[in-house]
């Protein structure tokens, strides 16, 4: 006997993403999930951004790791709220664990939230977790193909922060590649260059963020 | 290896609909996976041999089809199936959409085992929330 059904088997996490937004919007809260490779600098980018936000604005990190709590601690000093969420051995933040590091958050306190994702370029790309935004990392280390290695990840961006550049010239970094891969797969994210070390790009950043909250 | 969740919802959502069958296990299970949710199909059988152990639907044939891309352009609104790397607007040269149909997951049947000569019983459990 067969039952058709036709049935979204994503339905469940997506239910929950759509909750998780809810109770972000009740509070007027603008969240931001952070997406990249390992090693791409998400959390140093937090760590020197946040504390140049306007004075008054406040900030909160939900910090995803599979396992220690190092990048919380990092952020402890930039953010005035951060939890860790450990995943184990998940390659992804799952809207359930959103949904926990909700509860753990004073969400009546914070004006941006930030997920900072598992350091993984597939599998978070594949999940809404309720955020309003994607922000996608890409440091220059990793190579100027990966755009179009990644399609998807960049596909889904809000913004695209191309980041550790003050390494370009050092590795021979074809910018014109990776612009080029995007003008294929996104051109309606803004992409911005950024050095964390000599702090280019990070007014650039700044403004974005600033743009994102609803009524500017 | 997201599969893991994936194949998690598709055990929930199989369970549901196999409450037509009447507790008889679960013979197979026809899913249409977009490319966009980057789904390995191996990784998901694997997944789904774990997930769907002590079940009904413990040792049920994962049948995979891939959903056709589509899309719609925001600055346009010409409607085009664009490729996983190329989501370039023939009317307007942007890239630049909203995805209608390709990155979603969708339970299309479940088949139960039972003997029934006389044709498949059909029940549309069409999601509410679809």
């Amino acid at each position: 006997m067969k039952i058709n059904v036709i049935k979204s088997v994503l339905d469940a996490s997506d239910a929950l993403a759509s909750v998780n937004r809810g109770r972000m919007d009740a509070v007027g809260l603008t969240c931001i999930n952070i997406l990249s490779a390992p090693g791409s600098g998400k959390t140093t980018l937090l760590e020197k951004s946040l504390p140049m936000l306007p004075a008054g604005v406040r900030t909160a990190v939900l910090v995803g790791d599979l396992q220690t709590t190092r990048d919380a601690e990092r952020l402890e000093h930039s953010a005035a709220q951060v939890v860790q969420i450990n995943t184990g051995n998940g390659c992804h933040l799952s809207p359930s664990q959103i949904e926990r590091g909700l509860d753990a958050l004073d969400l009546t306190a914070i004006d941006y939230l930030f997920i900072e994702n598992i350091g993984n370029m597939v599998c978070p790309a594949a999940f809404d977790l309720g955020e309003h935004r994607r922000a996608v990392l890409l440091s220059v280390p990793e190579g100027d193909d990966k755009v179009a290695k990644y399609p998807t990840l960049f596909q889904k961006a809000d913004v695209i922060l191309l980041t550790k550049i003050d390494l370009a010239e050092l590795l021979e970094y074809n910018f014109d590649r990776v612009y080029d891969d995007l003008s294929r797969i996104n051109t309606a994210a803004p992409v911005l260059r950024l050095s964390m070390r000599t702090g280019e790009g990070l007014d650039a950043w700044l403004d974005w963020l600033i743009a994102q909250r609803p009524g500017k | 290896m997201h599969e893991m969740s994936i194949a998690d919802g598709v055990l929930r959502a199989v369970l549901d609909a196999a409450g037509g069958c009447g507790g008889r296990r679960v013979e197979r299970v026809e899913l249409a996976v977009g490319e966009m949710r980057l789904v390995v199909p191996e990784a998901l059988e694997m997944a789904w041999q774990v997930v769907s152990e002590g079940t009904i639907a413990a040792g049920a044939e994962l049948a995979v089809v891939e959903t056709p891309m589509e899309a719609r352009c925001r600055r346009c609104g010409r409607q085009f199936a664009p490729r996983i790397d190329n989501y370039l607007c023939p009317g307007c040269g942007l890239a630049d959409v909203d995805i209608l149909a390709g990155d979603d997951i969708i339970l299309k049947s479940v088949v139960c085992d039972v003997e029934q000569p006389s044709g498949e019983s059909k029940i549309n459990a069409n999601a509410s929330d679809a």
